[in-house]
């Protein structure tokens, strides 16, 4: 410990905190965090070489208070955090948005494994250019915008646009994915519906990318006009337009369900 | 923009100002009868459509297609859809990794060079405030300025923004922050602070998950 090799490199003193705030062990990529933690031990001496008068618990407390409340502390706390550094803030927004951010991956690209794969560079994203983030719009709106970025990036290299008129073209096993057909089932009904989601995943695969990520926004999200224009960069009028023409191409698609 | 704003209800494509005009393809045609066939489409999805609109044969074929649609829209939205815990897993594993020391804090070591990574001590300095009652940390910077050579390292200064409970007696509450943090740059960090300027710059009402409000008596 007196080593002067243990003074901090400053790489893993930097994540000693990450290891206290942490206050508990939810994940261990090989073993990194517990390296880490004992790396933490470096700060332990530096003190010891003046007394301490001041109550031992007011350090020693934070851990499970801190752990069991990051979770609840307002978004704005946890941004600002984030944007000075705070890991664990960052984390807890992540957990926060996971879910809303990949529902709209899953929908936009059509199966779940490119949309975990979306998600997750744009959560890398986000956590990258955090400090850029100036609270204009709400932090859901700007991850929301990063994501559908995305999308429609690995859209335009991975796959040409399907012709809206040719609906039954696109999906398939996406299109299963995307409606989840792995539920339980009960008889004719349950058939047929699942037949007509199927039809409407098909033709959600099948429209045009802007007009996707604007329906899928409003219709599945329930977000209002301005927030998505917001995400996807555009006026409201043009939003307007492009959910319009989706959802008319896909009320013409699900007629036979109706 | 040939857009022309109808009678009906309102939130007609409106230009932006002129920012973002829609192209050709995105304007919404207006319906036979003169409305705005994206809002009747809205007003049937939020079940406020007007006299007109229940009565009109224009309006009326687009509702029932908005009603035939939002049957299965709904259901495909219920569905749920949760991603694998792994991806922010991986996420967080991949930050820490490419973490990289931004301002060091100078540590008075008497076996040689030491630092600490200012991002590292402000998250201690907030776990602390965390977990005082009513009280919690949001921005929180901490430094240190280099000593010259063969004198010793002045103190560090901190400034911290802090959000309060609603009701919490703020004088007190901030004098002990003040004076935990000057504490715990000591115990914690081994950093003497000479300076902890603190601003109050919000206040919230946490509803108490397991008993409603009023137990603040105590």
């Amino acid at each position: 410990m007196t080593d002067p090799d243990t003074g901090p490199d400053a790489g893993s003193v930097g994540v000693v905190t990450e290891g206290r705030m942490d206050g508990h062990e939810r994940r261990d990529p090989g073993g990194t965090v517990a390296a880490l933690r004992d790396a933490g031990d470096v700060r332990t001496p530096v003190p010891s070489a003046g007394p301490a008068p001041v109550p031992r618990e007011a350090v020693e407390q934070p851990r499970p208070a801190v752990g069991a409340r990051l979770a609840d502390l307002d978004e704005h706390t946890l941004v600002v955090r984030a944007q000075e550094g705070d890991v664990r803030a960052f984390e807890a927004l992540a957990r926060r948005h996971q879910t809303a951010l990949y529902r709209l991956a899953v929908r936009v690209l059509g199966n779940r494994s490119d949309a975990e794969d979306a998600l997750q560079d744009s959560l890398l994203d986000a956590w990258r250019r955090i400090g850029s983030f100036r609270g204009d719009a709400s932090f859901s709106t700007w991850t929301y915008r990063i994501v559908a970025n995305r999308c429609t990036g690995m859209l335009r290299r991975t796959r040409p646009p399907v012709p809206v008129a040719d609906p039954g073209a696109a999906g398939g096993d996406d299109a299963a994915g995307l409606v989840g057909r792995s539920r339980p089932r009960s008889p004719e009904r349950q058939a047929e519906l699942d037949a007509g989601m199927a039809a409407l995943g098909d033709a959600l695969a099948a429209l045009p990318h802007d007009q996707r990520v604007c329906f899928v926004l409003r219709e599945l999200e329930g977000l209002g006009y301005t927030e998505i224009a917001q995400i996807t960069g555009t006026g409201e009028a043009t939003v307007r337009g492009r959910i319009h023409r989706a959802r008319k191409t896909l009320a013409e698609v699900m007629r036979p369900w109706r | 923009m040939a857009v022309s704003p109808h009678d009906g209800r309102g939130r007609v494509a409106q230009d932006d100002a002129g920012a973002h005009l829609p192209a050709q393809g995105d304007v919404v045609e207006p319906l036979a009868c003169g409305r705005d066939a994206a809002t009747v489409w809205d007003h049937a999805e939020a079940g406020t459509l007007d006299a007109h609109e229940r009565e009109c044969p224009h309006c009326g074929a687009a509702v029932a297609d908005a009603r035939g649609l939002e049957a299965m829209v709904s259901r495909l939205a219920a569905q749920p859809l949760v991603p694998p815990p792994t991806v922010v897993d991986r996420v967080v594993g991949a930050v820490l990794a490419e973490l990289r020391p931004r301002d060091l804090l100078v540590l008075d070591s008497p076996y040689g060079p030491a630092a600490l990574d200012a991002t590292a001590a402000a998250a201690v300095l907030r776990g602390v405030v965390d977990a005082m009652d009513g009280m919690r940390a949001r921005s929180c910077r901490i430094s240190r300025p280099a000593g010259d050579a063969g004198r010793p390292v002045p103190p560090a200064e901190v400034s911290m923004t802090v959000t309060a409970r609603f009701g919490i007696e703020l004088a007190s509450a901030t004098a002990r922050v003040r004076q935990m943090v000057l504490a715990a740059g000591e115990q914690a960090l081994g950093v003497p602070v000479t300076r902890v300027d603190i601003e109050v710059v919000d206040v919230f009402d946490l509803p108490q998950p397991s008993s409603p409000a009023g137990r603040e008596g105590r």
